[in-house]
């Protein structure tokens, strides 16, 4: 074991056979090569810092377990990436490589809007941006500056993400979770909350997604782990976001959700088992709802706001469990530290795309019984479809506004979708900032609000679940067993 | 005392999603400990609600919860697992808070379960600010003059008689959320009113500002039979003013006089008897004036902390896992040592190398932050690099941190010293840049109250930097190791010489510059060591310990803590080694 992190299990003597606390970097790994003579290095467990070493390695002559770093590259890569869903049969948004910020107009013009755009090699999403006109590009470029290769794709608007993590052993595939994110495309996969299994999702679908990335599992020759995100549009077209050859972040969560020891596989993959030996299951187990919500780090950074968008800010994710999506998710949110209310006072303001939606979730809101607050169009919106609700100010209204109520503590939830981006010292922005500050839970996408009213619809705080029974909910009399136990 | 028979289910909380505070650590404290509880025998349900968690593994626990941390959850859990005792002190403040919140809701009691490890009382003792003031007056130690408040009005009062800059920390929250420092009064008022209501009992403790003094932390782990040890010693290069958790940190101390270590020493076993931890480990935080040796305690943390797991990496000693141990009844010096297999755990580690940590930041991701540097913890991960020397552990430290922004270059000495006032996360990289171009250790002192002995340290690593420019051709194997062992690493070898950091590696190993590897093996090469625990240094080879050692490379002059192939023994397992 190699690394350099001391705040992690990994660097316990007690882990490994050798540890070696040094720099994952090049420099030090070939060293410890050079001392320990492997039989080979697992690369695709680290996340980024030991997949850029992979290459390098390989060319070092030190044998690098599992997927090639040929294959790691070539997923990397778009001009082969592209290349190989094409020979497979699969489906890409459009897209262009710009060379600096001259041609990426040109390229969005060829991509056709909305683009996402982002410099070619970022890790978590930075520098990232989703562009409706050449003028946003254009503010993009003289925002961030960027040098380099620039990507640009075609943003799928609306689109339903998907998540694939799977274990191959280069020819079969077996497809341990297919999870669907909460929040639609256009928030980073890492700061979007998903659920296991995909709720809105048939099985037509499912299945398609998995043979689709069997076929990838097998067109890379992944021996191991891989995660493909997919983006599926209204009317059912399947599009290929992206493939990771390697442990993905959802890999924790999908094992602890389905039971499956899934990196204890993948490493006896690496190691040369077939996929018939590892004695798995046909499908993965589907035991209970799970949840995974990020956990964001507003509340340390003061000025900023906190709308979701590309760019991935999560520092940390929980996990709730339930029978229910609703009891799953109102786990999640509390675990996540945003508890939801269950009675009270909800403040909607949602921009015009938003707004039936929104007129769903106050109604059921209103049913299980809170209040309803909302400021100008939305209070109308609201108001039209005839649903009680109290309309206040604006903070650029002048007091007393939103913004007085949420610090005097009168509101419970705030769900605001932002009209036209993030940024400082709009109205949305201050209303955020106050929530933030009020330490209530502040929603700012219209999918998360409707999973909010679900949950608080559900009610109640949901059964504890014990990973060890199978994702049944604990119950008195099964539970406790009295005396120690024999290890 | 052996362990106790009257307890048989024991509930372990974590601590929850990674915030910027609370990383990994405590993943690492609460499997260490739930292992090491399961190894004695004891049936143990444990909850967290981070699944990205190795202690969330079905394997480490008898019961494993994935559920929300809050009184409602953990009170339907334990009224399921009926557990006897619930060990609160390795999840960090996430779970010594929620134990609190456990205990004053009566659940505890109702439930006939049993803190261990440590108890309400102390806990009070070393989380409210008050209460903590004046146990540490009766123990006869200093803290920071300050005062308690709980209004702005009182906060007023307090500022008029401390006079400002101030330092402000709200009670009970976690790496010093919505605390700072503050210099105005403007500044102070939205400060103070941020501040109380961060704190989740409303409670704020203003103390005189001590910007500029060494901060110095030790770890101390005590036992039912009142033995304690000094697992080790942390000192903070970065002065008062930045938080722990965002300071590079070097262990052992590197500046003090013996005299000044023993009287540390003294107080932090004082400071933990008189706050009353009973069993396990705790932190605690000094200030010290270097010109005229005055000493504050600043605070202790009842519980395993961020810095535990760095001392545990630092020093071999397994914190968490003796924290535990302790807690069901064990003393320390029951409990061999299972680096060394024949010390007892009432061995104090001693170090033979240095080890540096260097904290990573991610202010790119949130655009619009303020990026300074102060009590209030902002760093997202960290670093930790062992050498044989400062220099060498500090180089390796800094080229582990993968920065994906690259650090600021001063257009001159004067920008340089500019920049250098305020603390930032590039901080060290515009130092060794100043040092390097011609700014004097003496003004880089001024502009950041660094200690001297750093400062040429770190002046030292800059020359060894630029000694290397040129030709990578022109550099034979003397350059080479000179330099690595000066703690500049391949990367700064590639940068200055315009080759690239493989061609670099592939140089200097066909010259023969290997690393020695050496053995952490808490006891200074005293015993040998059992377990292989490693880190490389480049210091001059003096003589092969074994010919027969094909593989390894070459042992160094300290044979017992180095490793060859031939000398290493089969591991063993931690339960064998402990159970002896």
């Amino acid at each position: 074991m190699i690394n350099c992190n001391p705040e992690t299990v990994s660097t316990d003597h007690g882990v490994s056979d050798r540890l070696y606390l040094e720099p994952v970097t090049i420099d030090a790994v070939l060293d410890i090569c050079a001392a320990e003579k492997p039989v080979g290095v697992i690369a695709q467990l680290g996340g980024q810092t030991p997949l850029r070493l992979a290459r390098a390695l390989a060319e070092a002559g030190v044998p690098v377990l599992g997927t090639t770093p040929a294959a790691i590259d070539l997923a990397e890569d778009r001009g082969s990436f592209g290349a190989l869903l094409d020979r497979l049969g699969l489906k890409a948004p459009p897209w262009a490589v710009a060379n600096g910020g001259e041609e990426a107009l040109a390229a969005a013009e060829r991509v056709g809007y909305p683009v996402l755009i982002r410099p070619s090699y970022v890790l978590g999403g930075r520098a990232m941006a989703i562009c409706d006109s050449p003028e946003a590009v254009r503010a993009y470029i003289a925002r961030e500056r960027p040098e380099g290769v620039l990507l640009v794709d075609r943003f799928l608007e609306n689109a339903v993400e998907l998540d694939v993590d799977a274990l191959s052993d280069g020819e079969e595939c077996w497809t341990a979770a297919v999870m669907e994110h909460v929040e639609a495309a256009g928030v980073h996969s890492g700061d979007s909350a998903c659920v296991l299994p995909a709720q809105s999702a048939g099985p037509g679908l499912i299945a398609e997604l998995e043979e689709q990335t069997a076929a990838l599992a097998r067109g890379l020759g992944v021996v191991g782990l891989l995660n493909v995100q997919f983006a599926v549009l209204r009317d059912g077209s399947i599009y290929v976001i992206e493939a990771n050859p390697r442990a993905s972040r959802t890999i924790p969560f999908v094992a602890k959700a389905t039971g499956v020891p899934l990196v204890r596989h993948a490493v006896r993959l690496m190691l040369g088992a077939s996929l018939a030996e590892l004695g798995l299951p046909v499908a993965a187990p589907q035991r209970h709802v799970a949840v995974k919500e990020a956990v964001l780090p507003f509340s340390r950074f003061t000025g900023a706001d906190p709308v979701l968008g590309p760019e991935m800010r999560a520092t940390g994710e929980v996990m709730g469990l339930g029978g229910s999506f609703a009891e799953a998710f109102a786990k999640a949110q509390r675990g996540a530290g945003q508890a939801l209310p269950r009675s009270g006072t909800a403040f909607i303001s949602a921009r015009d795309a938003d707004k039936p939606e929104a007129v769903a979730l106050a109604a059921r809101l209103a049913r299980a019984g809170l209040e309803l607050l909302a400021t100008g169009g939305t209070a109308t919106a609201l108001a039209a479809a005839g649903l009680a609700v109290t309309r206040v100010h604006k903070i650029s209204e002048g007091a007393p506004h939103v913004g007085d109520l949420i610090e005097q503590g009168a509101i419970d939830l705030v769900i605001n979708t932002p009209q036209g981006g993030q940024g400082a010292r709009t109205d949305g922005f201050e209303i955020r900032a106050a929530a933030i500050r009020a330490g209530i839970p502040c929603i700012t996408t219209i999918e998360a609000g409707a999973a909010a009213a679900a949950a608080i619809a559900a009610g109640g705080a949901g059964y504890p679940r014990a990973l060890q029974d199978g994702g049944r909910p604990t119950r008195p009399g099964r539970a406790f067993r009295p005396g120690p136990t024999v290890v | 005392m052996p362990r106790r028979d009257d307890i048989s289910t024991i509930m372990v909380l974590g601590s929850g999603p990674i915030v910027i505070g609370q990383a990994g650590e405590f993943d690492y404290s609460g499997t260490q400990g739930a292992r090491a509880l399961r190894e004695e025998g004891y049936r143990v349900v444990l909850v967290n609600s981070n699944p990205a968690t190795i202690m969330t593994d079905p394997s480490v626990a008898d019961r494993t919860y994935v559920e929300p941390l809050d009184v409602e959850s953990v009170e339907a859990i334990i009224e399921l697992e009926r557990p006897d005792a619930l060990l609160p002190t390795l999840g960090g403040q996430t779970a010594l808070n929620l134990a609190m919140d456990l205990s004053a809701a009566g659940v505890l009691e109702r439930f006939g379960v049993e803190l261990i490890g440590a108890d309400v009382a102390a806990i009070r003792r070393a989380e409210d600010r008050e209460v903590f003031r004046d146990t540490m007056a009766a123990a006869g130690l200093a803290v920071p003059e300050n005062r308690v408040v709980s209004d702005m009005e009182a906060g007023r009062r307090a500022v008029a008689e401390l006079g400002l800059p101030v330092i402000l920390r709200p009670g009970f929250t976690l790496g010093g959320e919505g605390g700072g420092a503050a210099h105005t009064p403007e500044e102070f008022e939205s400060m103070l009113e941020k501040a109380l209501a961060a704190s989740p009992i409303s409670q704020v403790l203003i103390d005189r500002s001590l910007v500029g003094w060494a901060e110095i932390e030790l770890e101390v782990v005590r036992d039912t039979a009142d033995n304690a040890v000094i697992v080790c010693s942390i000192e903070n290069i970065d002065p008062m003013g930045v938080h722990t958790g965002d300071s590079v940190t070097v262990a052992p101390v590197m500046t003090l006089t013996d005299p000044e270590l023993q009287r540390l020493r003294d107080a932090a076993i004082a400071v933990i008897r008189a706050v009353g931890v009973s069993t396990g480990g705790a932190n605690v935080q000094f200030a010290l004036d270097r010109a005229s040796g005055e000493m504050v305690v600043i605070e202790m943390n009842p519980r395993v902390s961020r810095s535990s797991a760095l001392a545990s990496k630092a020093t071999g000693f397994p914190i968490a896992k003796i924290a535990a141990r302790l807690a069901v009844g064990y003393t320390l010096d029951e409990l061999p040592n299972e680096i060394t297999g024949v010390t007892p755990a009432s061995f104090e580690p001693s170090l033979d190398y240095v080890a540096v940590k260097i904290p990573r930041f991610a202010f790119e991701k949130v655009p619009g932050a303020s990026s300074e540097l102060t009590t209030h913890m902002k760093s997202v991960g960290e670093v930790l690099a062992l050498g044989r020397t400062f220099g060498e552990a500090f180089g390796k430290a800094m080229s582990g941190r993968e920065l994906d922004v690259r650090p600021r270059t001063p257009r001159d000495g004067a920008e340089a010293l500019e920049i250098l006032r305020t603390p930032s996360w590039d901080r060290y990289d515009v130092i060794l840049w100043a040092l390097a171009n011609g700014v004097g250790e003496e003004a880089v002192r001024e502009a950041t109250h660094i200690d001297p002995w750093f400062l040429s340290q770190l002046g030292a690593l800059a020359a060894a930097r630029t000694a290397v420019g040129g030709s990578l051709d022109a550099l034979d194997a003397t350059a080479l190791r000179t330099a690595r062992r000066a703690g500049v690493v391949d990367r700064d070898i590639a940068v200055a010489t315009g080759a690239t950091e493989l061609q670099v590696g592939e140089r200097r190993r066909a010259l023969g510059v290997r690393p020695t590897y050496h053995a952490v093996d808490t006891c200074a090469a005293e015993f040998e060591a059992l377990t292989p625990y490693y880190y490389a240094g480049f210091e001059e080879t003096i003589a092969p310990r074994s010919s027969s050692s094909a593989r390894a490379p070459t042992g160094s002059g300290r044979g017992s803590s180095s490793t060859t192939a031939a000398s290493t023994p089969p591991r063993r397992s931690a339960t064998s080694a402990m159970r002896r």
